[in-house]
C-alpha cells in the first residue's frame, strides 16, 4: 500500500528537512543549558507519535479523498509540532512571524483531520452496508476467513449466543449448508478450483438474504446461516430456495462445467450453540451417507428415495431439526437425473411465492445495488 | 542389531511431500524468504529431483505454513491431498486397493514414504471371541500371547459387544469387535503432534471416503482437549469425536475392511507393490518408531535403558542423546507403550486392573495405579469407564 503514497511520503519528508533548513538558517543555535527537556520530549514526542499515525493510514488504506485528507491532517500536525520542537533547539528573533505560522499548522491540521473524519464516517455507512449480511452487530477482522470472507464459526457461536441473550423468546432459526461431493471437486479439478467453487457459492447465497442475516462459512464445504425472527418452517423455505438457487449455477472450471449441488438442515435456534450445531452436522452427516455420489458435483436425487425414510426417522427425535431429504418428496421420486436441472427451476419458480406469502416481513431478494458488491 | 533414521538424516524427496505443501502455500498466495526459512530449500520453483529433506527441515517447512496461515484449517487441507499422493509405486498401489484393509496394510508397510512424519498401525481386535489381533505395521509384536487370554475370553465377547454398541448405521455390527488404525510420532515433534494428528488423520479420511465412495463411519479418539475449532474436525474428519483420550486412534466397524472399493484392482496393485523394492531402497524405520515396536515387543519384560540401547547397538550415553534429539528420553517412550499396552488390555480385553498389573509385571494393583496415573494424568478405573462407555 505504501508504494501508492509514494508522493505523500516524498512530500512530507520535503517539509521535514525544510522545516530544520529553515531553523538552521533564519534562527540562532541555543546553547545546551538552555534546552528544555520537557517541552523537547513532549514536542517532538507529538510530531514523532503523528509520524507514526501517518504511516498507519497510508499503509491501510486505498487513495482517495479520505485517505488524502486524513494523511494529510496527521501530516500538518506532525510538521506543525515539529516546528514547535525546533524552537527548542534555536532561539528566533521575536519580530519574526514564519515560526507563528509554522507552529499554527498543528490546529490546521486538526481541521484537516476532523475533515477526513467527517467523510470517512460516510464512506464506513456505505462499507457496513455491503458486510452486513457477513458481520452483525460487532466487527472482528479476525474472524473472517480468506477465501470466502466470510465470518468463521467462532464468530457464528457468539452470534448465536447475542441472540438469545438480547431477545429471548423470538424465534430464530439456524441453517447448515453443505456442498454435495465437494471432496471430488478438489480431486478431480484441484484445491484452487474448490477454492473458486466455495467463493461461488458463497456469493450466491448472499445475493438471495435478507439485510438482517448472517452467513459464515462454518468449516470446509459447510455454510452456516443464522436467520433471526424466522420460524423453522419459514427457515425451512428459505434454504429449499437456496440450494435451489445454487443447482442453478453454472461454475466453469478449465476442463469443463462443475455442476453444485447443496444439502441442508434446520434448527430453531434456541438451545446451546456447541449442542446445536454438533446436532445439525449429525443430521447433515447421514442425509450425505444416504446419498453417497459418485461423480462431482452430479445433483444426486435419484439414489436417495430409499434412504429417504432412514433419514426422516434420524431426524425424529428432535423434531425441530428438518433433514433436506426427508422434507423433499417431490425431488427423491425424479427418476432420471438429466431432468433434474428444469425441475429445479420449475421447483425454484413455485417457491417463490409460496415464500413470500409465508415471510410477511422483508422477503424479497436484496436490492441489486446492494447485491452486485 | 536395529538400525533406525533419526531426523537429521535427509531422506524424503522434495518433490513428495514438501512440494505439495509447497504447493498449498501458493495457492494461498504466500510465499518468499520466511516460508523457506531452515527447510533447505532454495526458492519457490517446484524443487529439483534429486533434493532431500531431513524430517525436521520438513517439520519446519509445515511449520512456517501454519504459522503463515494462521487458519485452523490449514493441517486438514494439507492431509486431504497428502495421500494417495504422487509417491511413485507406493501410491499407485494406495490408489488400486481392493479394500480398506489392503490400503491400511500397504499405508502401514510403506509409511516412511507415505506419511514419514507419524507411524501408522492398524490392527483389527476381536472377532467373535477370538483374542488374536494382529498387529500390523512397524514390527510384527509379542503383547498378545500369554495364558492370560484364554482364560478371559469368555469374558471378551460381552466387553466387545458394548465397547461397540454405539456403531453408527449398525451396519455389520452383529460381529463385534473394531479396527483400530493409531498414530504414533516418528521424529519427536511434540508442539507440532496435534496439528500432525489432524492431518494425517484428515489424509487417510479423505483418501478412503475418495476410493471407496462413500464416508466412512471412523470414530476419531484424540489425545487433546477438545479444541476451539471443533467444527474443523466435524466437517474434514466426521461427527464421532473423542477428546482427552490417552492415543491418537481412528477406530471402525471390522465389517468396513473387507468391502470392496469400486477403484479396486488386484493386478494392478500387486504389481505395483512389486515395483515398490525397485525403486527405492527400502528404509530402515525411525528411531522412535523402533524402539516402539522393540518395547512393545519385549514390554512384559522389564526393559532397561542400557538393554534397548544394546539391542540398538549403541553405547547407554549415544542412544540417550538420540533420543533428546527427538526431544524424547527412554522413561518417556516406556511409559508411552505401557499406557497403550494398558489401554488396549482394558478396551479390548476387559482387564481388570489386578490382571494389567500382573501383565505388565507389577507387583500389586496399587503400585501399577500410581504409576498408570502418572503415565497419562487419570487413575486406571476414570479412563476405563470413559472408554468402556462407547
Amino acid at each position: 500500500m505504501l508504494q501508492l503514497h509514494r508522493s505523500t511520503l516524498i512530500a512530507s519528508c520535503l517539509a521535514l528537512v525544510a522545516c530544520v533548513f529553515l531553523y538552521a538558517t533564519l534562527g540562532i543555535a541555543k546553547p545546551l543549558h538552555l534546552w528544555k527537556w520537557t517541552d523537547i520530549v513532549s514536542e517532538g514526542g507529538t510530531a514523532v507519535m503523528a509520524g507514526s499515525w501517518v504511516l498507519f493510514t497510508l499503509s491501510s488504506r486505498p487513495g482517495g479523498l479520505v485517505t488524502r485528507l486524513l494523511a494529510g491532517g496527521l501530516a500538518m500536525i506532525m510538521v506543525g509540532s515539529f516546528a514547535d520542537c525546533m524552537d527548542e533547539f534555536f532561539a528566533v528573533s521575536k519580530a519574526a512571524r514564519w515560526d507563528h505560522w509554522l507552529e499554527m499548522l498543528v490546529p490546521l491540521g486538526m481541521l484537516v483531520l476532523t475533515c477526513g473524519m467527517y467523510y470517512w464516517r460516510h464512506e464506513q455507512f456505505r462499507l457496513n452496508e455491503h458486510l452486513q449480511k457477513r458481520e452483525r452487530l460487532f466487527r472482528d477482522h479476525r474472524a473472517f476467513d480468506r477465501i470466502t470472507q466470510l465470518a468463521n464459526a467462532d464468530y457464528l457461536r457468539r452470534q448465536i449466543r447475542h441472540e438469545q441473550a438480547q431477545c429471548p423468546g423470538r424465534p430464530c432459526a439456524l441453517v447448515l449448508l453443505d456442498i454435495d461431493s465437494f471432496h471430488l471437486i478438489n480431486r478431480e479439478f484441484g484445491q484452487r478450483e474448490g477454492d473458486r467453487v466455495l467463493q461461488a457459492v458463497g456469493h450466491m447465497l448472499l445475493l438471495n438474504l435478507r439485510n438482517d442475516d448472517l452467513l459464515c462459512r462454518y468449516a470446509g464445504d459447510r455454510f452456516a446461516l443464522l436467520l433471526p425472527d424466522t420460524g423453522v418452517a419459514e427457515a425451512e423455505a428459505v434454504a429449499r430456495h437456496l440450494a435451489a438457487m445454487v443447482g442453478q449455477m453454472r461454475h466453469h472450471a478449465k476442463n469443463g462445467r462443475v455442476s453444485i449441488s447443496v444439502r441442508h438442515a434446520c434448527a430453531s435456534a434456541d438451545t446451546d450453540a456447541d449442542v446445536l450445531l454438533a446436532e445439525l452436522g449429525r443430521v447433515l452427516a447421514t442425509s450425505a451417507q444416504s446419498a453417497p455420489s459418485t461423480s462431482p458435483g452430479r445433483l444426486e436425487q435419484s439414489g436417495q428415495s430409499a434412504q429417504a425414510a432412514q433419514a426422516a426417522q434420524a431426524a425424529q427425535p428432535t423434531q425441530a431439526i428438518h433433514s433436506a431429504q426427508a422434507t423433499q418428496p417431490t425431488q427423491t421420486t425424479q427418476p432420471a437425473l438429466t431432468t433434474q436441472p428444469a425441475q429445479v427451476t420449475q421447483s425454484a419458480q413455485a417457491m417463490q411465492p409460496a415464500r413470500s406469502a409465508q415471510m410477511p416481513r422483508s422477503a424479497q431478494p436484496v436490492s441489486v445495488a446492494g447485491a452486485s458488491a | 542389531m536395529i538400525a533406525y533414521r533419526q531426523s537429521n538424516d535427509s531422506f524424503i524427496l522434495a518433490r513428495h511431500q514438501p512440494a505439495l505443501v509447497l504447493d498449498y502455500a501458493r495457492s494461498q498466495e504466500i510465499g518468499g524468504e520466511q516460508l523457506l526459512r531452515g527447510t533447505g530449500l532454495t526458492d519457490d520453483e517446484p524443487p529439483a529431483a534429486h533434493v532431500l529433506l531431513a524430517p525436521q527441515q520438513y517439520l519446519q517447512l509445515l511449520a512456517n505454513v501454519m504459522r503463515t496461515l494462521a487458519s485452523s484449517d490449514t493441517s486438514f487441507l494439507l492431509g486431504q491431498q497428502m495421500l494417495p499422493g504422487h509417491y511413485g509405486a507406493l501410491s499407485h498401489a494406495l490408489l488400486q486397493a481392493q479394500n480398506l484393509r489392503q490400503a491400511l496394510d500397504i499405508l502401514c508397510a510403506g509409511h516412511a514414504r507415505l506419511c514419514p512424519l507419524l507411524t501408522p498401525r492398524w490392527r483389527e481386535e476381536g472377532m467373535q471371541g477370538s483374542t488374536q489381533g494382529a498387529i500390523c505395521g512397524g514390527t510384527p509384536s509379542g503383547t498378545d500371547g500369554g495364558t492370560q487370554g484364554g482364560t478371559l475370553s469368555g469374558a471378551d465377547g460381552g466387553i466387545q459387544g458394548g465397547v461397540h454398541g454405539g456403531t453408527q448405521d449398525g451396519r455389520g455390527s452383529t460381529r463385534g469387535g473394531m479396527a483400530v488404525l493409531y498414530w504414533t510420532d516418528s521424529f519427536g515433534a511434540p508442539s507440532q503432534l496435534p496439528a500432525l494428528v489432524e492431518m494425517h488423520m484428515a489424509a487417510v479420511t479423505a483418501m478412503c471416503r475418495w476410493l471407496g465412495g462413500e464416508r466412512l463411519p471412523w470414530r476419531y479418539c484424540l489425545n487433546r482437549s477438545a479444541p476451539s475449532h471443533v467444527e474443523q474436525h466435524e466437517v474434514h474428519l466426521g461427527n464421532d469425536l473423542r477428546f482427552n483420550c490417552q492415543f491418537d486412534a481412528m477406530l471402525i466397524d471390522p465389517a468396513w475392511l473387507d468391502r470392496p472399493w469400486p477403484r479396486g484392482n488386484a493386478l494392478a496393485s500387486a504389481a505395483a507393490l512389486q515395483g515398490v523394492a525397485g525403486e527405492a531402497p527400502e528404509l530402515v524405520p525411525s528411531l522412535l518408531t523402533a524402539l516402539y515396536d522393540y518395547l512393545l515387543e519385549n514390554i512384559r519384560l522389564g526393559p532397561t535403558l542400557e538393554g534397548s540401547a544394546a539391542a540398538f547397538g549403541v553405547s547407554p550415553a549415544t542412544f540417550k542423546r538420540h533420543l533428546a534429539r527427538h526431544g524424547s528420553h527412554f522413561q518417556a517412550e516406556l511409559d508411552q507403550v505401557r499406557a497403550h499396552v494398558a489401554i488396549h488390555l482394558f478396551q479390548v480385553r476387559g482387564y481388570d486392573n489386578e490382571a494389567v498389573a500382573q501383565y505388565l509385571g507389577f507387583h500389586d494393583a496399587t503400585n501399577f495405579r500410581r504409576s498408570f496415573k502418572r503415565w497419562t494424568g487419570l487413575v486406571p478405573s476414570l479412563l476405563r469407564d470413559a472408554l468402556l462407555r462407547g
